[in-house]
């Protein structure tokens, strides 16, 4: 995920263009191969015990190395030289940076060094931020107050984004806010112990990144044809997280609803971008209380 | 070949499911949104096998199923839901239901349990 905020930041401070961005970003699409893919063709899996593990991966709230062991089809050494030749997303964007003659290596460092000093950032958490692992990437972004509870609903939701979606999702800042016009949304609110609730809102056309993806069709305009399947989305995410919260906390899910039209959501919310491609996303999530619209 | 009603408020879920089972050779003899419409479809076309979501407005899955068991006891019915619902599985399995899925779909999974009914 630093490839792609560290890519935002240097065009945002005319080191990089619009035009070298999406070099880069085309580049950094055929690195991120998906850990199934370089299994088959390793000859470590099968293409059926491949897309198994793929399936399992919508239902299940875990990584594909993780179910492979699981399912006995890898051992955790094969998971790890698996994740070496995926490659990692910080290493093969400075790579392509000096490859093109776009940056010089100490150009790259002094920028890294910029922009962990202007996001407060500590030498950890830039590390966490290199690692490409969302469960050390989220959390910088969220308020340092987060309910537990509330983190894993939206570390869940991340991890379904990017499983589900777009394995190249990023994130930036979360903020909070009580009040929040939007032209769209689809939400679903969770009764019981401990009440919750996950929104995705996006301007014009954005939802449709996820709808499209999850509906496995195409949609014009968003309407409530698509926010539906934005909707079922989230019904999915929230309950892989009344699974892993099932131990303590009883969760009960509403039915989800969906708007196309001028409203306002309002309670104590914290909202988290998510970049899908070029589309922006926003996360709204609350906790101990369920989103009004 | 099975004769079966779809039963989701997800017009997203109804479609996949739809296709799914069209592509299997089944016949989705009708659509219901809720579960009120559902017991009445069921009533009206009296399908062989009835998928079944548990989270709806208007009525929900389990009552839903409740009154279709009323209605005819030998009803075969499968619960649809996301993950997390383990103790509404639970009792939909004690008033009848005959099976369970969860969503997001897996293909084999469905169409295994469709056979068996």
């Amino acid at each position: 995920m630093i490839d792609k905020l560290l890519g935002a930041y240097f065009l945002e401070k005319g080191k990089l263009s619009p035009e070298q961005i999406k070099q880069i970003e085309q580049v950094q699409a055929q690195v991120r191969v998906k850990l199934g893919l370089i299994a088959v063709s390793e000859k470590l899996m099968t293409n059926e015990q491949a897309d198994e593990v793929n399936r399992l991966q919508s239902v299940m709230d875990k990584r594909f190395g993780d179910i492979a062991v699981e399912k006995g089809y890898l051992t955790e050494d094969q998971v790890s030289r698996l994740l070496g030749l995926q490659g990692n997303g910080y290493l093969s964007f400075v790579q392509t940076v000096i490859d093109n003659g776009m940056m010089a290596l100490h150009e790259i460092e002094e920028g890294l060094i910029d922009y962990q000093k202007e996001n407060g950032f500590t030498a950890s958490d830039i590390d966490a931020l290199k690692s490409d692992d969302p469960d050390r990437i989220v959390p910088l972004f969220l308020p340092q107050d987060i309910d537990k509870y509330q983190k894993e609903h939206i570390l869940g939701a991340f991890r379904a984004v990017t499983r589900l979606i777009c394995n190249g999702a990023c994130v930036s800042k979360a903020y909070k806010a009580e009040s929040m016009k939007t032209n769209a949304f689809a939400s679903q609110g969770l009764d019981g112990e401990k009440k919750a609730s996950l929104t995705f809102v996006g301007e014009g056309n954005n939802l449709n990144a996820i709808a499209d993806k999850f509906a496995g069709e195409t949609f014009e305009e968003v309407d409530l044809d698509s926010l539906d399947a934005v909707a079922e989305f989230i019904n999915c995410i929230n309950g892989m997280y009344a699974t892993k919260v099932a131990p303590d906390l009883n969760v009960d899910m509403l039915p989800p609803a969906y708007k196309a039209e001028a409203c306002e959501l309002t309670g104590d919310m914290i909202v988290l971008p998510i970049y899908i491609g070029d589309k922006k996303v926003e996360l709204v999530s609350t906790f101990g209380q369920i989103v009004n619209y | 070949m099975s004769k079966i009603l779809i039963v989701d408020d997800s017009r997203t879920s109804r479609k996949i499911l739809r296709t799914l089972l069209e592509e299997a050779g089944h016949e989705i003899v009708a659509e219901a949104e809720n579960g009120q419409d559902g017991v009445e479809k069921y009533k009206e076309f009296k399908p062989e096998v009835t998928t079944l979501d548990i989270t709806m407005p208007v009525m929900d899955g389990l009552e839903a199923l409740k009154l279709i068991k009323e209605f005819d006891s030998s009803a075969k019915v499968i619960m649809v839901t996301a993950a997390g619902q383990q103790n509404k599985m639970v009792e939909a399995i004690k008033v009848g239901a005959s099976e369970f899925v969860t969503k997001p779909f897996e293909k084999d999974n469905i169409l295994k349990l469709i056979e068996k009914m």
